[in-house]
């Protein structure tokens, strides 16, 4: 089982997320990541991962095809690919020295301050996803919240 | 001109050429019926239970291969379609289903009959829409009929919000739409030298028949390229019809009921040529032992199919009329006349050896007996043949010989039952001048006897052969086999009278007994022009044979 992409376009109609999703449920497979963008046409564009041998990516790419709002479906590959996830970070209420230290590291990792309000940070941070994990992980004794957008790929080719 | 919703919905239909469509009419599609209360050009079958206006759409669509239309209300009314919308999704039967549904403004708020129906037809039909503006009418109504007759077939569902059956709008009718799937109808020359390679190599090749071919009326092609190649034929339940079951390369249905011959030609065939087939389970027995010594060439308008079961040699996209017409053009220059013979020998050998006794003069009645007088007496009235689902459907799947497309009606995919005698009700308005009779168990025909009404009011002359054995009869004969015979809750008792209860709807009824009285009381069923119930009473302890058990090898039968 390795990871799959496939980069979805789509009418942009109500629905036509459940038409796709139904299709991996029925199978019993788990959508590690979904993101959704509309295109300058108009049309959606949806990319989304999931563990999958051969011949079941194969079929659920001509299942997803055969649905009416969907206009292709692309396999990515994930060696082939860039790939970035966006992590909006949210801290406890810190003092003044943990606010020091925590925005020293955050700086380190690529991460931005939107704003500081109160002792309460409000960060982001983006990169790959084994990269955002990690530091998402290193800054938890600072963190209350977190929002993560799931990983985003394009196709190189 | 502003027309309201109701209005614009059946001149849509008019235009879509819907002369009958069966409903029944409730709170949130009662728009939609007033306007029809004055509609003359189209005749709406007033039915006793929603599920029989599915399935009589069903039948409609696959006795005459335009789409079959049905309409009920929201709620229970749009539920009670599920069975039945999901049937023609499993065998590619083109339905336009429509219903009503609460106002917009009262969507999502449990109002009163409202149902989730986007949400609940959405993974068993093709493509299902709910109207949110008027001014989209026509065009939804256009695409559902153009989606279900599109490549492959299959069911739609249109969900009509009351308030918009009485909005107005002013619309062109029929709307200019297109579908955005492009669907290849033609073969890549590529694909048919692939397939045309390995066939000229082939010494014992067999053409595997499935529902595609009827839906693309390629029995003509089927018959041409099996007499081309002294190929025999098999079929799966969908695909019988599609060649003459009396022609000598006919070998009949395959699969866990199918005949023996047909099964063993298939499993000591070098080339299979499947033809609009999805290699069900039910065909193809443990997949692993399937057609074990063949190359295998798939032919398919959906490309799904290709590679989900089984992984053929070369896979062939397009409408199977035109690959078979192109396969032919391609091999009538390169096919060796007399590289079959030896194999055609060994078919015909095969067939006279194994082929099913029926002439037998017990009582009560053996099962084989009734279809063999039915078949007999039906052949010189070119009658359409409808199945409930259990024994009874594998009693006339096995040895009933169908001789033209269209004229053999099943419920396949989905087994259910209660399907054959609503489809036989759709099967009769589409072709009026056909004798339509549905071979029937107790137990389904019990499901949807209701329709009895259906029939005697609107005088649709549908003939039901009951073979009465009080059981679950398929149930039963799996408990007897591989249950230790603990025939668990397989019992029906006794009741009903099927003669009265014909008698009490105002059909044709009566009671077939013995031998000697099938063709005799068939023959005064049809004559009666009444929509008719002949109990048949036939051995309870009878099982389908031969037989391979689920996940079986096809060369391994119970006998």
């Amino acid at each position: 089982m390795k990871t799959r992409i496939f980069s979805i376009l789509c009418e942009n109609v109500p629905g036509v997320m459940m038409r796709i999703s139904r299709c991996f449920t029925r199978r019993q497979i788990n959508i590690d990541s979904i993101t959704v963008g509309i295109e300058p046409s108009g049309l959606a564009r949806v990319i989304l991962s999931f563990q999958a041998d051969d011949h079941t990516t194969e079929h659920l790419r001509k299942v997803l095809e055969r649905l009416i709002p969907i206009v292709n479906v692309e396999i990515i590959d994930p060696e082939k690919a860039a790939v970035r996830e966006i992590s909006l970070l949210k801290t406890r209420r810190l003092d003044d020295r943990e606010v020091i230290d925590f925005i020293q590291k955050l700086e380190q990792k690529s991460g931005r301050v939107l704003e500081i309000n109160d002792g309460v940070v409000i960060a982001e941070l983006s990169g790959e996803h084994s990269k955002v994990e990690e530091t998402v992980k290193e800054l938890s004794p600072y963190l209350k919240e977190v929002a993560r957008s799931g990983q985003v790929y394009l196709s190189k080719e | 001109m502003e027309l309201t919703g109701s209005e614009i919905l059946w001149r849509c239909l008019k235009a879509e050429g819907v002369k009958e469509i069966f409903g029944i009419p409730g709170g949130a599609i009662i728009h939609a019926y007033d306007y029809l209360h004055s509609e003359t050009e189209i005749r709406h079958i007033l039915v006793r239970h929603e599920q029989a206006a599915a399935h009589a759409a069903d039948g409609y669509a696959r006795a005459s291969g335009r789409p079959g239309v049905c309409i009920t209300t929201s709620g229970p009314g749009a539920t009670n379609l599920v069975t039945g919308i999901l049937n023609a999704y499993m065998d590619s039967s083109p339905v336009v289903a429509i219903s009503g549904q609460v106002s917009t403004n009262l969507l999502g708020m449990d109002a009163f009959q409202e149902a989730d129906m986007l949400s609940i037809m959405l993974p068993i039909t093709k493509h299902n829409f709910i109207v949110q503006r008027v001014e989209d009418l026509p065009k939804i109504i256009r695409l559902a009929f153009l989606i279900s007759m599109n490549g492959r077939p299959g069911p739609v569902h249109v969900d009509l919000p009351r308030n918009i059956q009485s909005a107005k709008a002013d619309v062109e009718i029929p709307a200019k739409v297109e579908l955005n799937k492009y669907i290849r109808l033609d073969p890549k020359p590529y694909e048919i030298l692939q397939a045309v390679n390995l066939i000229v190599k082939s010494e014992r090749p067999v053409i595997m028949a499935g529902g595609g071919v009827i839906i693309s009326g390629a029995s003509p092609e089927i018959t041409e390229l099996a007499e081309l190649l002294g190929a025999p034929v098999v079929t799966t339940l969908m695909g019988k019809g599609a060649i003459p079951e009396a022609h000598p390369l006919s070998l009949g249905m395959l699969g866990m009921h199918g005949r023996m011959a047909a099964n063993l030609a298939v499993s000591e065939c070098d080339l299979l040529l499947a033809v609009g087939v999805r290699f069900s389970d039910r065909s193809t027995g443990d997949v692993r032992y399937f057609a074990p010594k063949a190359r295998i060439i798939h032919i398919d308008i959906d490309p799904v199919e290709l590679g989900k079961i089984v992984k053929p040699d070369v896979a062939i996209r397009g409408d199977a009329k035109r690959v078979l017409r192109a396969l032919i053009q391609a091999l009538s220059s390169r096919w060796q006349k007399g590289r079959t013979e030896e194999w055609g020998k060994k078919i015909q050998q095969m067939k006279r050896e194994l082929a099913p006794r029926m002439d037998y003069d017990n009582v009560p009645l053996k099962p084989q007996r009734v279809i063999k007088d039915i078949n007999e007496v039906l052949d010189t009235v070119d009658a359409i043949v409808v199945t409930e689902v259990g024994q009874c459907e594998m009693w006339a799947a096995h040895f009933y010989r169908i001789q033209k497309p269209r004229h053999f009606i099943a419920s396949g995919g989905l087994g259910t039952m209660g399907f054959g005698f609503p489809a036989s009700m759709g099967a009769k308005v589409a072709k009026p001048n056909h004798v339509v009779v549905n071979i029937a168990g107790d137990g389904s025909f019990l499901m949807n006897s209701q329709e009895l009404a259906t029939c005697v009011v609107n005088n649709i002359a549908v003939v039901n052969c009951i073979f009465n054995n009080r059981y679950l009869g398929m149930v039963k004969q799996w408990q007897d086999l591989f249950f230790g015979k603990r025939r668990s809750q397989t019992y029906l008792g006794q009741s009903p009278d099927f003669v009265k209860l014909a008698e009490a709807y105002g059909a044709w009824g009566d009671r077939v007994e013995r031998p000697g009285e099938i063709k005799e009381k068939l023959k005064l069923a049809i004559e009666s022009g009444k929509p008719a119930v002949l109990d048949i009473v036939i051995d309870p302890d009878e099982h389908v044979l031969p037989m391979v058990p689920a996940g079986g090898r096809l060369d391994q039968m119970l006998t």
